[in-house]
């Protein structure tokens, strides 16, 4: 089916200029993988487009052309969603990064894809606003890419996650039209598409722009850090919180490994425990301090070693880079590692982490714990040594007990990440052939041609030329130009 | 609803009846409507030819309530009420209150994403819903999403059948994360004077930093009220109260807070208000901040009287049209032309009415999306006798 000829590219270059097209393959490099550096494939070429329109005119030329094609945000995704495809188009988004209306009166913002998470909190935080869902990689991630996966962060316990937060979508079908999902207004009628294709993880449609909802900052923030010598003590807390009917702004865990990485990366100044818990709460002051107090009883009656309640925004900032830093941080302990992020109900954390360190005795590699135990989103860290024969492919066979545990207790593959390429081949452990012929079908009706981001989500045998295994450092890492978020 | 003669009646009693009377109908051609307690069976365009209703109150159990994962999973068939009434025991709520609350059932809340008050602080059932199982027209039950609050895997077709009116597939079961139930409630009742009042109470309330349960404007025959609830411990909904009387200061004719007995009654009966009264019911949508102008247009747009009930912070309502049916289709065909209103939908109307204006309204260029997942559901077309939005 693919077909990027010199007349494909001559075509492109008319659409979006040529310097919005890409296909040395130096600079092809950049696109071959995201954040998820083990899965990697370069692409045919790769378009800048600039507008709605541009976006539109590439979308058809591919679809006439029968070219695969793959959009991309800021490549920090975490389960090769933004894999290219061999042969193909990855169409980058970054150059759509205008933001294109503040509405403050009525709570809403209208950006192009290619702006950051982070960016729309800051234009807004004047007026004492924020946008809610916060991956930790919000410095860089995009909007556009957000939507894609559904993406949640710390703070969705309490506030949802992306899809309920964006209140319409602009979006070009795989056959070029142009769709308008939700908008400034609520009550779209009709099944709710918008929901659809936020998490659909850039397999239904090109999103060209998008409205999130924006909230008043809260009256109030509090933030405790606590230490315990056990992760179960740490999860009776949680226990005991939800149990009282709290529901935190944020609930994290670290273990020891985590805890040691972080302290190195970023110096938050942890305490060298076996668990620290992080709880945050915010909203109406009379509230937070009401119950704030309650949970600082909570972790004394289980024992906490140390409990540091952040007295200034810097304390509670420091606090939450040593959480947000976590993932990066491993490399400061490990020459490698691999982030999974399967999900349990919260009530059996206590039982799967256990689980999961048996498992980490028995196969011999240290695994880092970073997680979100209010809502049961684990996030193990796998290390190895891909100079070690065979840790690369061990490291692979632990990532996959984990989210076995996590399937077995009635959890989910992923929690924010996205099922990606990564993931798909472990679908079937999740879903029954007709869960999955159903979404096929659904997929079937936005993109009948199977050209919108082929080979993921759902399982296919891997894509020749796509090569599993150990996770590399990505050019620009290699190169000092990023980091790992 | 109208129906040829003698429908016939289905009461299944579990997920595979369910399936195995959709892959029937859909086998024989037969139209086929899903039903809970009917409490919306009049919404929608006037069914074509019903051949069969399936009832699905039989279904209806509640599968699991894991209150310390905050999540619980129910049949389609139960009511909001009896749902709620199980999860009290655990000092947990699906938070929804919508009209007809005591008989609606969950699979009929989703399929209308119904909500009313409380929709300010927990949404619609688009965003409580976590996982489903449905049955497709081929007989065949899946699942997608999950029994965890956090889940990103496959697609959300939980958000897909949500608002599909029973167009695309039945509901077997749902999934929903849950909400602590409050300690205490009071809401403050505020009776205001113009229009341009109504809007700066809002435009206040919505820059501060309180967090009330419902912000709810209700306009009646010469009437402008505003009921702001809070819900959370007792003192802090004090607190809040005295905040939010600060806040409006200089905007309230008169105002009142009520608490329980009197809060719970003035809820209720406002949930049932509009719709124990004549006339058409529309739904519509506007910016919060335009309210004012919302309101202007529709005293300009119906000579008649009207009745509103919205939430005024996410700028949907309920609309209330009386007069007759032409007179009730030229203010519906006014509003969605308006510049202010926009999402026009009919709920309730006469036949009369439904038959010279669409109840669904424009689907612009969502319509060829919709045709096809129609087709790629229920490829034989025996879902739902048209009444739906696809």
């Amino acid at each position: 089916m693919t077909n990027v000829d010199r007349l494909f590219l001559s075509e492109l270059r008319r659409i979006v200029g040529n310097s919005g097209v890409l296909d040395d393959p130096l600079e092809l490099l950049t696109y071959e993988c995201d954040a998820l550096p083990h899965l990697r494939q370069t692409p045919a070429a790769v378009a800048l487009p600039s507008s709605t329109a541009e976006v539109q005119a590439i979308v058809r030329l591919c679809a006439l052309s029968g070219v695969p094609f793959v959009a991309r945000g800021h490549g920090t995704g975490l389960s090769g969603g933004a894999l290219p495809v061999a042969g193909g188009l990855v169409i980058a988004m970054a150059r759509l990064n205008r933001i294109l209306d503040v509405d403050i009166a009525n709570q809403r913002m209208t950006v192009e894809p290619g702006v950051t998470n982070l960016d729309i909190t800051k234009r807004v935080a004047p007026f004492g606003y924020y946008y809610a869902p916060d991956p930790s990689s919000q410095q860089v991630c995009s909007i556009g890419g957000n939507v894609a996966e559904n993406s949640g962060g710390a703070h969705c316990l309490k506030y949802g996650f992306t899809v309920h937060h964006v209140l319409g979508i602009e979006a070009v079908l795989p056959n070029g039209e142009l769709v308008h999902l939700g908008g400034s207004l609520a009550d779209t009628p009709g099944p709710d598409l918008l929901g659809l294709i936020v998490g659909s993880e850039g397999t239904l449609a090109v999103v060209t722009s998008i409205t999130v909802r924006i909230l008043r900052r809260p009256e109030t923030v509090q933030t405790l850090l606590a230490a315990f010598d056990t992760i179960d003590a740490g999860g009776a807390v949680v226990s005991d919180i939800i149990g009282a009917g709290i529901i935190p702004a944020a609930v994290e865990m670290m273990d020891s490994l985590a805890i040691r990485a972080a302290e190195a990366a970023v110096h938050p100044n942890f305490p060298d425990a076996d668990t620290v818990l992080i709880v945050e709460l915010d909203g109406p002051a009379a509230e937070v301090t009401a119950l704030f107090d309650g949970v600082v009883t909570m972790c004394r009656r289980h024992g906490a070693t140390a409990i540091e309640v952040a007295q200034t925004d810097e304390q509670r900032a420091r606090i939450w880079r040593g959480r947000k830093a976590a993932f990066a941080a491993m490399g400061r302990v490990s020459p490698n590692y691999y982030v999974q992020d399967g999900v349990v109900p919260r009530t059996r954390l206590p039982e799967v982490l256990n689980r999961i360190r048996a498992l980490e005795t028995r196969s011999g590699l240290r695994i880092g714990n970073v997680f979100h135990a209010g809502d049961g989103n684990l996030h193990p860290l796998i290390c190895y040594d891909e100079r070690i024969a065979g840790q690369a492919e061990a490291a692979s066979d632990v990532a996959a007990e984990i989210l076995s545990y996590c399937i077995e207790a009635g959890g989910s593959l992923t929690g924010e990440h996205g099922i990606g390429a990564d993931k798909s081949q472990y679908m079937p452990t999740m879903f029954s052939p007709e869960d999955l012929a159903l979404m096929q079908r659904v997929r079937a009706v936005f993109d009948p041609g199977g050209l919108c981001n082929p080979g993921k989500v759902f399982p296919t045998p891997r894509m020749c030329g796509e090569v599993p295994g150990p996770y590399r450092r990505h050019p620009v890492e290699a190169a000092g130009l990023g980091e790992r978020f | 609803m109208q129906t040829t003669p003698d429908p016939v009646l289905l009461q299944p009693a579990n997920a595979a009846e369910v399936a195995a009377a959709l892959r029937r109908a859909s086998e024989a051609r037969q139209s086929i409507v899903i039903r809970g307690a009917g409490t919306k069976s009049e919404w929608g365009r006037p069914a074509a030819r019903v051949d069969a209703v399936l009832d699905m109150r039989r279904v209806n159990r509640i599968l699991a309530h894991e209150h310390g994962d905050m999540t619980a999973t129910v049949e389609a068939g139960a009511t909001l009420h009896d749902v709620n009434a199980a999860l009290a025991i655990h000092g947990q709520t699906l938070p929804l209150d919508p009209p007809f609350a005591d008989r609606a059932t969950i699979g009929g809340l989703l399929a209308t994403n119904d909500s009313g008050p409380l929709r300010h602080r927990y949404g619609t059932p688009r965003d409580l819903v976590i996982g489903i199982q449905l049955a497709t027209t081929d007989g065949v039950l899946t699942k997608a999403g999950g029994q965890v609050v956090k889940n990103v895997a496959g697609y959300d077709l939980s958000k897909l059948v949500t608002g599909s009116f029973g167009s695309l597939a039945a509901i077997i079961s749902a999934t929903f994360k849950l909400a602590p139930l409050p300690a205490a409630s009071k809401t403050l009742r505020i009776g205001v004077g113009d229009k341009a009042t109504v809007a700066e109470i809002v435009r206040r309330m919505m820059a501060s930093q309180l967090e009330p349960a419902a912000l709810e404007v209700v306009v009646g025959h010469r009437s402008l009220t505003i009921l702001i609830r809070f819900a959370s411990l007792a003192a802090v909904v004090d607190a809040q109260i005295a905040q939010a009387t600060a806040v409006i200061e200089g905007c309230a004719t008169d105002a009142a807070v009520l608490d329980g007995d009197a809060e719970r009654a003035l809820w209720h009966e406002l949930a049932a208000a509009i719709w124990n009264q004549p006339g058409a019911i529309v739904r519509a949508s506007w910016l919060p901040a335009q309210i004012a102008a919302g309101l202007g247009e529709l005293d300009r747009l119906t000579a008649c009287t009207t009745s509103v009930q919205a939430r005024a912070a996410i700028g949907a309502g309920l609309i209330r049209i009386d007069g007759d049916a032409p007179a009730q289709a030229t203010v519906i065909e006014q509003l969605r032309r308006s510049p202010v209103f926009g999402n026009v939908v009919i709920r309730r109307g006469s036949d009369a009415l439904k038959a010279v204006v669409d109840v669904w309204g424009p689907h612009g260029d969502r319509r060829p999306l919709f045709d096809s997942l129609k087709r790629a559901f229920d490829p034989n077309g025996v879902l739902n006798a048209g009444r739906g939005p696809l």
